[in-house]
């Protein structure tokens, strides 16, 4: 089963940079994903990525949720299209023969690029923090968070919810399996399809708040958060992690002197 | 240690009570084994003796509980509590917190006001103790139930407290890793801790149980040295499953005539990915026949049983039902012959009512809704008085049976069962199995996985024994 946002243990560039770092590297591709509007400057980007992915050995795991990636830049550029005609027309959706609505929704280019740029921003935000989250386990980010003295709760919780996206898809197949055994079949038609969806998700929510209870209950009886924490294991900044910062330094200057005078590299 | 006096409780928006007026003392360095029927209270005994009913739920609580002679209520917090005692609970799923094993247990050793050098000693020795080296660098969730049950018992055991409560901590484990636990639980006890426990298999606890606790309508109706607890014989069967007579009641056993095996397996070969799970298996079950399946935790029976309603299908190999092959039939098709109930009941319960619930598997089939059906299944398991109440509301035993009959209302010809006397006690369990045999009585074949040797032993035909995806052993009836 393809596992969705999940830690890989290996050892890698990524693996053995400290949290800190790699927020920093995600605050640097958020803030390109923000200002950047090029597609060229953004498959560039994109391309940086996948080779970080590489020499960090986690190709594989990336291009596991291509699929996904894919799927949703196919429906920001029909969004785009059907929303924000622009420039060119290259066609109509609705051919001109026919009556009355004939020749409506045009097809333009302007639309086709917003859609590209918008999914390409997508890529790169959905590869960045992939890279972040299977490379880095929930215990270096509490003390990189206490190292800045930052509210740890919040990231705990966020990355612990991640941690449960598995144990769904796996209940979910279960109860799935369940069902089918009891004859299930899933519905025709859209009412159909969503009443059928009722035999599988009650169970799944049902179990998952039962579930919910026992693991904050397990958090309070394993007793972190309380008493002093001894430092042990700490992740130290290494001359690699040194590297990245300097070259997330000089791309974000690099990346604020281009937009300045050369901005149509980057627009 | 711990001490209870005339506790009583009520969960919120219940009206009945989950403890009645009990009173129990933990006394340092002593083991109390809690037993009894599901739906007795001893999860929400558990809860009290470790302030949980105190600090985190609602609901009517009256009566003491004391914690190293200080009143509950006066402790901080959990946390607070959770210095003095570490609970393990029974869903271990829901405790794997962290991305791989040693960080589960390592998060748990660091708050404790150990010195680095201390903290990688004890995670070896911790480690090493619950054999869990190996695993170190796994994820949680890729584990087997098993092994869950062990990494939720080592982060509880780091934390190094003085008095442990577990809750089935092995109700998913096989006789070698319930073995295992015990001798853990053993070494910890000559140590000097505290330990209560919840627990069904009182044969591998007996040799670490000083008192005996059995529970039940949320008071205790028996308490004391094991021996004296089991001279009443009510008790007794209830504390330890007796099947005697079951089989032994087959003179009045209806053979189906026909050639055709019910399920037939040949060559069968199944691999997860590149996992291999079975490998070139075959084997031929009688109509009519009671077959348990045995074997250790990931020697792929569940696997094996799978294929027969086609939830999984042969990687190479044949799997025929009464002599149609199962990769020419749908599942639905399937559902008619082959009923499977699964270990967990609760993956499939979504109705409001019991009767609605078994009412799904009847409309699926096209069988009619007919009142008649239901009211016979429900009859059949003994749960004819909860016809109209919200399944989830059930006790586990309960559940079980609703499970069993949802698949039974079906009337399928053979019918298949994962683990199902998981969680229950003597008596139920019992229940259980003589559900089954008049079922086997009627002329369907039987098939249930489990690791209870008497079940086995006292109502199968036939034994056959899985290692590693292969049959090692398969023994007929009387041998």
């Amino acid at each position: 089963m393809a596992e969705i946002l999940q830690y890989v243990h290996k050892d890698g560039f990524f693996h053995r940079l400290t949290p800190l770092t790699k927020i920093l590297f995600i605050i640097l591709i958020a803030v390109i994903c923000v200002f950047a509007t090029g597609i060229p400057f953004l498959l560039f980007v994109v391309a940086v990525l996948l080779l970080l992915a590489y020499i960090s050995h986690l190709y594989r795991e990336l291009l596991q949720q291509l699929r996904l990636v894919l799927v949703m830049s196919a429906i920001f550029i029909v969004i785009t299209v059907l929303t924000m005609p622009n420039g060119a027309i290259l066609g109509n959706l609705i051919p001109h023969g026919v009556p009355l609505i004939g020749g409506a929704i045009p097809i333009t280019t302007g639309g086709i690029a917003v859609g590209i740029v918008l999914a390409l921003r997508f890529i790169v935000l959905i590869f960045a923090f992939q890279l972040f989250l299977i490379s880095t386990q929930p215990r270096d980010l509490v003390h990189a968070m206490d190292h800045l003295h930052m509210p740890v709760d919040y990231i705990l919780m966020f990355v612990i919810a991640l941690r449960f996206i598995p144990t769904l898809q796996i209940e979910g197949k279960r109860i799935h399996e369940a069902q089918l055994a009891r004859g299930y079949n899933p519905g025709t038609g859209l009412l159909g399809k969503i009443r059928s969806v009722t035999p599988i998700v009650v169970p799944l929510v049902s179990n998952a708040l039962l579930r919910s209870n026992v693991l904050g209950l397990t958090i309070d009886m394993r007793g972190y958060r309380t008493g002093t924490r001894t430092r042990v294991r700490e992740r130290r900044l290494t001359s690699e992690d040194y590297l990245m910062v300097g070259v997330i330094a000089i791309s974000s200057a690099v990346f604020a002197v281009v937009a300045f005078i050369a901005p149509s590299l980057i627009y | 240690m711990i001490e209870l006096s005339d506790v009583s409780y009520t969960y919120p928006h219940t009206v009945q009570e989950a403890l009645h007026r009990l009173s129990l003392v933990l006394e340092k360095g002593r083991c109390i084994m809690v037993t009894g029927p599901s739906g007795a209270g001893k999860t929400t005994l558990c809860l009290a003796a470790c302030g949980i009913l105190n600090h985190e739920y609602g609901g009517k609580k009256t009566g003491l509980v004391t914690i190293n002679g200080k009143n509950v209520a006066d402790y901080a917090g959990l946390s607070d509590i959770a210095r003095t005692i570490g609970i393990v609970f029974d869903d271990a799923e829901a405790q794997m917190i962290f991305t791989t094993v040693e960080e589960e247990i390592l998060s748990a050793l660091e708050y404790r006001g150990l010195s680095p050098e201390e903290v990688e000693r004890r995670l070896g020795e911790i480690m090493e103790v619950t054999f869990l080296s190996a695993l170190k660098d796994r994820s949680p969730h890729n584990l087997s139930g098993g092994q869950k049950q062990r990494v939720a018992l080592a982060a509880t055991l780091a934390l190094g407290n003085d008095v442990l409560i577990l809750d089935e901590p092995t109700s998913e484990l096989d006789e070698h890793a319930t073995r295992r636990i015990v001798e853990i639980l053993s070494n910890l006890k000559r140590e000097g801790k505290t330990l209560l426990i919840v627990e069904h298999k009182f044969d591998y606890f007996n040799e670490i149980v000083d008192t005996l606790v059995v529970l039940e309508h949320g008071s205790i109706s028996a308490i004391g040295p094991a021996n004296d607890v089991l001279k009443d014989l009510r008790i007794r069967n209830m504390v330890i499953p007796d099947f005697s007579g079951i089989k032994n009641n087959t003179t009045a056993l209806v053979r189906p005539s026909g050639a055709l095996p019910a399920i037939s397996v040949r060559n069968l070969s199944y691999s997860y990915g590149d996992v291999p799970a079975l490998h070139d298996l075959s084997l031929s079950i009688s109509a009519g026949e009671f077959v348990a399946i045995v074997g250790e935790n990931g020697s792929g029976k569940t696997t094996l049983v799978r294929q027969f309603n086609r939830l999984l299908t042969p990687t190479a190999g044949d799997v025929v039902i009464h002599g149609r092959n199962t990769q020419d039939c749908t599942i639905t098709a399937l559902a008619h012959d082959v009923g499977l109930v699964f270990q967990n009941p609760d993956h499939m319960f979504f109705a409001d009512t019991v009767k609605d619930e078994i009412a799904f598997g009847l409309d699926n089939l096209g069988l009619g809704n007919q009142e008649v059906t239901i009211d016979a299944a429900l009859e059949e398991v003994g749960l004819l008085h909860t016809k109209t109440l919200y399944p989830r509301w059930l006790s586990r035993g309960e559940r079980q049976r609703l499970a069993i009959a949802c698949v039974v209302a079906m009337q399928p010809k053979i019918i298949v069962l994962d683990e199902p006397t998981t969680g229950l006690d003597g008596e139920e369990a019992r229940l259980v199995m003589e559900i089954l045999r008049n079922h086997q009585k009627k002329g369907h074949t039987v098939v249930v996985i489990t690791h209870n040797r008497d079940i086995a032993r006292y109502c199968a035909d036939r034994i056959i024994t899985m290692d590693q995806g292969r049959v090692i052993a398969d023994m007929p009836r009387g041998e």
